[in-house]
């Protein structure tokens, strides 16, 4: 992937050193405002979420222990047990660098199929320059447009449609709506 | 009718598709710029009073262990 170091910045660097450790553990994926972003928008963002594989205890125990060796922090807790139980019940769990508040990295288990089918069609993004998995380009816009419709996620779907128009099909696009009115709505 | 602002965001996603090596410069001067700011901010409010308290619940910080500031 061409980049130099200087292209890189906050966000990236924090995304890709946090996303090397998942890597090891399970199979994740970064959705929402982020990919937009790495994709180019500008725009700030305080967060980058992530959707991972469900994990049981033990696995997640070592996932966490090693963020902790690595110098990544959970806000809420400094016990895996703990941040198991927020995972379990569906609640974010928020990872910063130590002693940096900002940025945060949010993670959620997959909750249903969508999220299973997310994860299934992970993708890389050439244009972001980063070795990160995304959620594709056409479940992100389904997901802006159908789903979460603010202003700025319609922004985000817009920059996306433009700087990705060779990958946008607007049949798939359709068909993970309908998933979203069924699933989510 | 389309904004001036909308026009703007479809200017820079066409200038990011079309120069894919130099886009990226300009985009990391933003977002470095967002987060210096944040920092002097913070330590900025870290000199008044109940500045940790603020900054705690800004944040949602529980886990305070991790933050060696707040402590």
């Amino acid at each position: 992937m061409e980049r130099s170091v200087s292209d890189r910045n906050i966000l990236d660097k924090f995304c890709e050193d946090f996303c090397k450790i998942i890597e090891k553990h399970c199979k994740y994926i970064i959705v929402s405002g982020f990919v937009a972003i790495a994709s180019g928008r500008t725009r700030g963002t305080e967060d980058i979420d992530m959707i991972i594989e469900k994990l049981d205890l033990k696995k997640w125990k070592n996932l966490f222990e090693d963020l902790k060796k690595r110098g990544f922090i959970c806000m809420q807790t400094n016990q895996a047990e703990d941040s198991f139980k927020y995972l379990k019940d569906k609640t974010s769990i928020r990872f910063t660098r130590k002693d940096l508040e900002l940025p945060e990295m949010e993670i959620k288990f997959s909750k249903d199929l969508l999220d299973e089918y997310q994860i299934k069609t992970r993708e890389k993004l050439h244009l972001t320059k980063l070795d990160v998995w995304f959620s594709n380009i056409n479940m992100n816009i389904a997901f802006k447009e159908e789903l979460l419709k603010s202003p700025k996620d319609l922004e985000d779907s817009r920059h996306l449609r433009i700087v990705y128009s060779e990958k946008v099909n607007e049949k798939e696009i359709n068909n993970i709506k309908a998933l979203i009115r069924k699933w989510r709505l | 009718m389309r904004t001036a602002h909308q026009e703007q965001i479809e200017r820079w996603a066409l200038f990011v598709k079309n120069n894919p090596n130099s886009w990226k410069k300009t985009h990391t001067r933003f977002i470095d710029a967002i987060f210096a700011k944040h920092y002097q901010f913070r330590k900025e409010l870290l000199k008044t009073p109940h500045g940790k308290e603020k900054l705690k619940e800004l944040y949602l910080i529980k886990n305070v262990e991790g933050y060696s500031w707040l402590k």
